[in-house]
């Protein structure tokens, strides 16, 4: 018990909870409507989601200052990629909130006549380019990662190298062009060895992955169905509580 | 700007904002209910206290069990007034959060058949059971810091050379009362935390007081009441120093 209060007593940790029941809520929501549930359940479950939905925008009240902190932060690192990438990252996530606090306004009644919609998609489209940065600061990571570890027979366990001490690109080897299919293959064992000794990383990844198929569903650029958005939000809220119960698996910086 | 970060990541400093926007509300609709032409922002006004209620009952699920490991914890207090008077507030509290929790689902259509109204009286018992045993620890706390004043040596020498300018009894009396509310006066100024917390609750007060009839007042006051304990709420988490431990 000592440990939820702990947990609840951090304002993202609540809010966590609440994003994986919201989008718990959403698959819920589809997969009933999908097998023939009464309409009455699917109606509470869809009115349980835009409660959740709208509890959250009031909490997220004020986190664009969070970000914009972040953001200072972020453009004192030494390496130039990810002081561009997390330093982006963050500026777009503050506009994010921005035009979240404005959608919850309208939602709330504050603010009349409010073109949803347009604010919606706005919002949206930050939350997307936020993503994108976050992704590619992880392929940067992973691509360091790979290029310091060690191939062959004489190289050691790779699982002692963290994130932030690979810097330095090792040289890379000539290859021989008919083997492509073994240098692939090669390329994936490392890629899977690499992630397999880096958590963080790959806890980031996959995060950033599943919660890139809601704002590219929501845009229509890559549409799927409630029931998928669902699931990845659902997936992507797990992985970020994990990373609160458990620090280390947070990504630093 | 990191300040305020710093302060909104708890959880608890959210709240206390929104609880504070909350009854400021409700405070600014009593003042503009009876001005004509204000009726767009009267609507906004409620719209905004309704959605700060309901966006707050949620963030409070869960709460209970916050409230329920806090009696455990002052269960082992050694001074048994106030283990008596924080455990039986804390429970009360956790008893609150429960009926609390009951109200959200009701208020979001997941639970039907259930009578708002008397839900809502437990949640106002519990509440102000509450209180009264944190005003009373308060009051416990005033009397401790009374006595410990009382057998400070610089203050009785102070106290003596009031009481020797007066002879006759009525003087004695009113020299008395006046020796009460002077070393009253200056426990409150050395203990700032009891003083912040004692106003703190009795603004509280008045908001079950109202809710169960006890003490009938008006919108206003509560919005008020309500307003100010928020305030002051604030007040000690941006300044630990001025929260009442236990």
């Amino acid at each position: 018990m000592d440990s939820w209060v702990r947990f609840s007593s951090q304002s993202q940790a609540k809010e966590r909870l609440f994003r994986a029941a919201q989008y718990a809520c959403t698959l819920l929501g589809y997969t009933f409507q999908k097998s023939g549930a009464s309409p009455d359940l699917v109606a509470k479950i869809k009115q349980l989601e835009a409660h959740m939905s709208l509890g959250r925008k009031l909490f997220r009240l004020g986190n664009s200052a969070d970000a914009l902190e972040a953001a200072k932060r972020g453009m004192h690192l030494s390496d130039s990629v990810l002081r561009l990438c997390i330093t982006v990252a963050h500026l777009n996530r503050a506009m994010y909130f921005a035009c979240d606090n404005v959608l919850w306004a309208g939602k709330a009644g504050v603010v009349r006549k409010l073109d949803q919609d347009k604010w919606s998609q706005r919002s949206f489209r930050y939350y997307l380019f936020a993503l994108i940065m976050n992704l590619s600061r992880d392929v940067y990571e992973l691509s360091l990662l790979m290029e310091r570890e060690p191939r062959g027979p004489k190289g050691s366990s790779a699982c002692s190298s963290p994130v932030s001490e690979s810097r330095e690109a090792a040289p890379g080897s000539g290859l021989d062009p008919n083997a492509l299919p073994q240098r692939l293959r090669a390329q994936l064992l490392l890629l899977a060895t690499v992630l397999r000794c880096n958590p963080p990383l790959l806890l980031d990844l996959v995060k950033n992955t599943c919660d890139l198929f809601i704002p590219l569903d929501r845009l229509g650029l890559y549409r799927t169905n409630p029931g998928f958005v669902g699931a990845c939000g659902l997936a992507s809220s797990l992985l970020s509580i994990l990373t609160i119960i458990y620090p280390w698996l947070k990504l630093k910086p | 700007m990191e300040y305020f970060v710093t302060f909104t990541n708890q959880s608890q400093g959210r709240d206390r904002i929104f609880r504070a926007a909350q009854y400021g509300s409700a405070l600014l609709i009593y003042l503009l209910k009876n001005k004509s032409g204000r009726q767009k922002l009267i609507k906004k006004l409620q719209s905004l206290e309704s959605n700060m209620s309901t966006g707050r009952k949620l963030f409070r699920l869960g709460n209970t069990v916050s409230a329920i490991n806090a009696a455990k914890r002052t269960l082992h207090l050694e001074d048994p007034v106030l283990r008596l008077c924080l455990t039986v507030a804390n429970l009360n509290r956790s008893l609150y959060f429960l009926c609390d929790n009951i109200l959200w689902a009701r208020s979001i259509g997941l639970v039907t058949n259930m009578d708002k109204e008397r839900w809502r009286v437990h949640a106002s018992r519990c509440y102000f059971v509450s209180l009264l045993m944190n005003l009373t620890r308060d009051l416990y706390g005033i009397y401790q810091a009374m006595e410990r004043e009382a057998q400070d040596k610089q203050y009785r020498q102070k106290v003596s050379q009031h009481r020797s300018d007066g002879r006759d009894v009525a003087c004695v009396a009113v020299l008395n009362l006046q020796t009460l509310l002077l070393l009253l006066y200056h426990s409150l100024r050395c203990n700032p935390s009891i003083l912040l917390d004692t106003v703190k609750n009795a603004c509280d007060l008045f908001i079950p007081m109202d809710r169960l009839g006890i003490y009938k007042t008006n919108p206003g006051v509560v919005g008020l009441c309500g307003l100010m304990s928020s305030i002051l709420g604030i007040l000690t988490l941006m300044k630990p120093s001025f929260k009442l431990k236990p």
